[in-house]
């Protein structure tokens, strides 16, 4: 039971992945953050943009696409869509760079 | 002629060589590092390449190296009296 070889679920049962499923609450806050700052950042360019007139490509694909981060339901905030999960649905931290690459739209109906 | 002031936040160490190399091109090689361009289309877009990493204001006029060190000087909290002429 106690010692150097009890058998724990590590040591029993090989590759055992201690991941928490969901983001905790101050995770989901600071996603909630970078998702703000990244519209911040699009509205300064927008809005400096529209003064002079100008219509940029890359502004205008992004605001017609991609819902700001009050418009977004909590599960697109916090998951993502995977064909390979159960119901479709993992933790977003499971895509590489989560914290600074954009992904905020899934399929249609998943 | 208003410009963009435009501070790397995140590093873009692992992200893809061209997000890397839009940084190398707006010459932001370390975090908090601040530099100003105009307000331009093709600026805009190398912003919006790299968005999720800076941070972007408007500004009216590009601030030199000394005045941005100025910005970062805390306040000392003291200051000297001149004489009083008599």
């Amino acid at each position: 039971m106690f010692g150097a070889f009890r058998p724990t679920n590590v040591l029993s049962g090989g590759l055992l992945w201690k991941i928490p499923w969901r983001l905790s609450k101050f995770q989901k806050a600071r996603q909630r953050k970078r998702l703000r700052a990244v519209d911040t950042v699009v509205a300064v360019v927008d809005r400096a943009l529209a003064k002079q007139g100008i219509m940029t490509k890359a502004v205008e694909r992004w605001k017609e696409e991609m819902p700001v981060e009050q418009e977004m339901v909590p599960k697109d905030k916090y998951t993502i869509f995977d064909r390979k999960e159960k119901k479709y649905r993992k933790s977003i931290r499971k895509l590489p760079k989560w914290t600074r690459v954009s992904q905020r739209v899934n399929p249609p109906g998943y | 002629m208003s410009y963009f002031r435009i501070t790397l936040m995140r590093s873009g160490i692992g992200l893809p060589k061209r997000t890397q190399g839009v940084l190398k091109a707006l010459g932001l090689r370390q975090i908090m590092k601040t530099v100003f361009y105009p307000v331009t289309p093709e600026v805009a877009g190398q912003i919006m390449k790299v968005k999720e990493l800076v941070a972007v204001q408007e500004v009216d006029r590009a601030l030199t190296k000394e005045e941005l060190k100025a910005e970062r000087r805390p306040d000392p909290g003291f200051y000297l009296e001149s004489a009083v002429p008599r």
